[in-house]
């Protein structure tokens, strides 16, 4: 490595400061003069019309602002980082528990809870589509539109039906991966207040104020420099706090109100209507010749998405080109189904489907070591990428490819620290 | 009875969306006095982008870290950052600082040139000076620089923007190219396993991760030690239940939701490993996810090892491991 | 409701605080008293974020009423710092790169000063014991820990000045 007058050091970072001072501002730590608390009613069941909601008895509590539906929305009603299927406010049909229906805003948090346990809704309940599998069938309700199908991608490259004959060992497994939350520490938080000059300011717990913005702005139907969107200092994020929270909720209770309004999830909020790691099926075929080199990958992957896209079509399109990992193989196919259901929203957590992925992949390898007698960090080494290498997309590597480095001195330093553990990975 | 054992785990990760234009900008000011203003849209969420970005503006301004003001993630002053998001912020807000950077050195390399009658090609900033490369002895002060600069009325500014070279990935069989450039992992993991409670123990793990250059090697490591918690909770501690009427989430909270305590860690070693290239900002690339992907297999590996189970499945929870051992068990017998 | 008044010493001054009786001591500290650094991250005493030291020891604030504070001596994170500059331990945290998103910070540090001040000399075990009860998403522990050592470090050093 370069010798460098920065880089490469340990400099103490440029918000630590704050953090370790306690003065660091969360969106929770905000108050505004004249601000109002903001709180969200949302659907107990999961997949129903409504037939009935009744508002009044919410607004006639004193100390409530507003109470607000989608009714009240002056530009969209959809939003979504990829696809626009997530509404702000429902407006045709609940797809998931936890789907916002109404926002109110009072003057204390106790009169929010207040208003909303005031709010009353009928519902008309349709099946739930709880499984991958229902959702794929023809006469299972439709969460949107007319097909469950979410997304579908299919990665060819080399022959892999011809490939099979030319390999010396096979195997093949079906690997599952489970749902999960981000659990960052700091629930997620917000204020939105007009300013003097009439432009909509929302202060956030955000990864992604930009993309905030833009939607805020469809939402109140304003160009996007009339909104300004300010993330706060954010209590971790790891992908949940991509999507929009509290942000357009906020946004619009601001708006009716012409006052500041807060919205502070609890954790229980928090967590049941953020996004979550999405749960993955991988069915796996690999071949590789007795030497170890690895000749034809074939995976069917399929994945409950849940009720909206989110960023399930960033997942599914990241999958299946990591699907091999990071080994040479002339032959591979991956073909991925995502579906919606009425679970809750998958979408971005830290790694979008390499985790997944790398579950199958490493998997396999391991398959074929314990196949072949070899040690598994030997059959990495032999199939490794390395500058030249091409990835199942016909890409080829140019620079910058160090992973036989990452093994070796991963090995080095694991025969230091724990050389017994090492020597346990040689084959019987 | 309690077992051990060992499991590899590697991958390697495409920094940037896939196969999409993934932008990302950042404006920069040296003012007269030599300090500087930064701006980026990149929303830091602790992972260290702000710091990153002042890293980067310091090194190629050739000033010293302390100068640097970073601004960041307000819609009103910052331009466009895209996501925190992909690993993406380094490599691409990193390369959006050093262009908005460079554009600033054209006055000061002008400048510069003028004053010590050096070609622009052969002028070298770095800790606060300007010297050439040819004779290290014809040198001015970063201050007496910009004191030249108010004299002939020239400021420092730059605006920067990159876009990952890569291409949109044909529908028919995803060829094409995804990302323009990729991070690499091994991760080599030991397990205690209690046969009778199927109690999973996270010995020691080994995380070699080659990130290009290190922007900073601590920032590095807490990425991979951080990353090694959650890629192993993922495995044996973490689980959304979902209530099969309601279809609502059953554990929403941390007391039924289990994340790993300072007493549940493996003892991790963090290995920063570096690769030459030309992408990323001084060869830089992302590390956030990537800290967390080989642990989980290496869990999944370990657990196996230990056991001599074929677990391909996640979670892997105590109930799992005490049912699996036991069919083991009893097939042995 | 009837209102309650508080008497205690919060960072090292003396509060008397009207306030309802139902009210959580993490609420009166942030609301009440405007001390925002005490973070609230579960509503149940599982994370840590609301951690302050009560009566010298580290307690959970979100599991304790406003009126259980009478007569107490509370320290927040506001209260840690001297003349507005960071002490041993906010420096220590800096400096081994312990803080990420930084919202458990406040509960660590408390811990850390509250266990500093029973045990100059931790193990690396006792430290990671001490900071059991408080949960970080972001950094895995290892630079906490390293940052309680250097603190414990630093202090030793201070004190045989």
């Amino acid at each position: 490595m370069k010798e460098y007058a920065v880089l490469a050091q340990d400099h103490v970072k440029v918000d630590a400061l704050e953090k370790v001072m306690g003065t660091a501002k969360y969106a929770a730590d905000y108050q505004m003069p004249n601000m109002l608390y903001g709180g969200v009613f949302r659907s107990i069941v999961p997949h129903a019309y409504i037939k009935k909601l009744d508002l009044e008895k919410a607004r006639a509590l004193p100390g409530v602002a507003c109470v607000l539906d989608h009714t009240a929305i002056p530009g969209k009603n959809r939003f979504g980082i990829i696809f626009k299927d997530e509404p702000c406010l429902v407006d045709d049909k609940v797809r998931r528990y936890g789907d916002a229906i109404a926002v109110v805003a009072a003057e204390t948090q106790e009169l929010v809870q207040e208003a909303l346990d005031l709010i009353e809704v009928e519902y008309e309940e349709l099946e739930a589509v709880s499984t991958f599998e229902r959702a794929m069938e023809e006469d299972s309700p439709k969460v949107h539109g007319d097909t469950n199908v979410n997304v579908t991608k299919h990665l060819e490259y080399g022959n892999v039906d011809e490939a099979w004959e030319t390999c010396d060992v096979i195997v093949e497994n079906t690997y599952s991966t489970h749902i999960l939350s981000h659990m960052f520490i700091e629930p997620d938080a917000g204020l939105a207040y007009l300013d003097e000059q009439g432009i909509m300011n929302v202060i956030a717990s955000t990864q992604n104020p930009h993309y905030d913005r833009n939607e805020v702005a469809a939402l109140l139907g304003v160009p996007q420099n009339r909104v300004r969107v300010k993330q706060a200092t954010t209590g971790g994020g790891f992908g949940g706090k991509l999507d929009i929270s509290v942000q357009l909720h906020c946004a619009l209770l601001a708006l009716y109100t012409k006052r500041p309004v807060k919205m502070v999830r609890s954790r229980t909020e928090s967590t049941m209507v953020s996004s979550k790691r999405h749960p993955m099926t991988m069915k796996c075929k690999t071949g590789a010749t007795k030497d170890g080199k690895l000749v034809a990958v074939d995976c069917y992957m399929t994945c409950d998405a849940g009720a909206y896209s989110s960023y399930a079509p960033a997942v599914i399109g990241r999958a299946p080109v990591h699907i091999v990992g990071p080994y040479d193989c002339p032959n591979v196919r991956c073909h991925a189904v995502f579906a919606y259901t009425n679970n809750p929203m998958c979408g971005a957590f830290r790694g979008f489907g390499v985790p997944q992925a790398a579950v199958c992949h490493e998997g396999q390898m391991n398959a074929l070591a314990k196949a072949l007698h070899m040690d598994p960090l030997e059959i990495r080494m032999i199939n490794a990428h390395h500058v030249g290498s091409v990835i199942p997309t016909g890409q080829e590597l140019t620079e910058s490819v160090g992973f036989m480095d990452t093994l070796k001195q991963a090995r080095d330093k694991a025969a230091e620290v724990m050389p017994e553990a090492l020597e346990r990975l040689k084959p019987e | 009875m309690k077992r051990r054992g060992t499991g590899v785990g590697c991958m390697f990760y495409g920094v940037g969306n896939t196969g999409l234009p993934n932008p990302a900008a950042a404006f920069v000011q040296v003012l007269g006095d030599t300090s500087v203003h930064v701006t980026v849209g990149a929303a830091d969420i602790g992972q260290g982008s702000s710091t990153m970005a002042a890293s980067v503006a310091a090194e190629t301004l050739g000033l010293n870290y302390e100068d640097i003001h970073v601004v960041w993630a307000d819609t009103m002053y910052a331009p466009e950052g895209g996501a925190t998001s992909a690993s993406r912020q380094t490599f691409i807000t990193g390369n959006a600082v050093k262009n908005a950077c460079t554009q600033a050195l054209g006055e000061l390399k002008r400048t510069a040139s003028e004053e010590l009658n050096v070609p622009e090609e052969d002028l070298i900033f770095r800790d606060r000076e300007i010297y050439s490369g040819k004779d290290d002895s014809i040198r001015m002060t970063y201050p007496a620089l910009m004191a030249a600069m108010g004299k002939k009325g020239r400021l420092a500014v730059g605006a920067g923007y990159y876009n990952p070279k890569t291409t949109y990935l044909d529908p028919k069989d995803m060829s094409g190219v995804p990302y323009e450039l990729y991070s690499y992992a091994t991760c080599i993991l030991e397990v205690e396993v209690d046969t009778d409670t199927g109690e999973v123990t996270l010995l020691k793990a080994v995380s070699a991760h080659d990130v290009g250059t290190p922007i900073g090697i601590k920032m590095v490591e807490g990425q991979i030690e951080g990353g090694t918690a959650m890629g192993t909770g993922f495995v044996i501690s973490e689980k959304i239940d979902i209530d099969p009427k309601t279809l609502a989430i059953k554990n929403p909270t941390l007391s039924k939701y289990i994340i790993e305590t300072s007493m549940d860690v493996p003892v991790v070693y963090p290995i920063v490993v570096s690769s030459e290239g030309e992408a990323g900002p001084f060869g830089a690339k992302g590390v956030g996810e990537p800290a967390l992907i080989p642990s989980i297999p290496a869990t999944v590996a370990a657990i196996n090892d230990a056991l001599g189970t074929d677990f391909t499945s996640t979670p892997i929870f105590p109930a799992d491991i005490v049912k699996a051992w036991k069919e083991r068990e009893a097939a042995a017998k | 409701m009837n209102k309650i008044t508080v008497h205690c010493t919060v960072n090292h001054k003396p509060v008397v605080v009207e306030t309802e009786p139902n009210k959580r001591l993490l609420d009166l500290l942030r609301e009440d008293l405007g001390l925002t650094s005490v973070k609230e991250g579960c509503s149940e005493g599982e994370c840590g974020a609301c951690t302050v030291i009560f009566n010298g020891d580290p307690v959970t604030s979100c599991c304790m009423l406003a009126g259980q504070a009478e007569g107490a001596d509370i320290i927040t994170l506001e209260g840690i710092s001297v003349d507005g500059k960071p002490d041993l331990v906010q420096q220590a945290y800096m400096e081994s790169g312990a803080v990420q998103c930084g919202f458990c910070i406040p509960g660590m540090i408390l811990v850390t000063e509250a266990l500093l001040a029973k045990n100059p000399n931790p193990t690396r075990e006792e430290a990671k014991q001490a900071l059991s009860g408080n949960l970080c998403r972001c950094t895995g522990y290892t630079k906490i820990v390293d940052a309680v050592l250097l603190a414990a470090e630093k202090m030793r050093g201070e004190a045989s000045r």
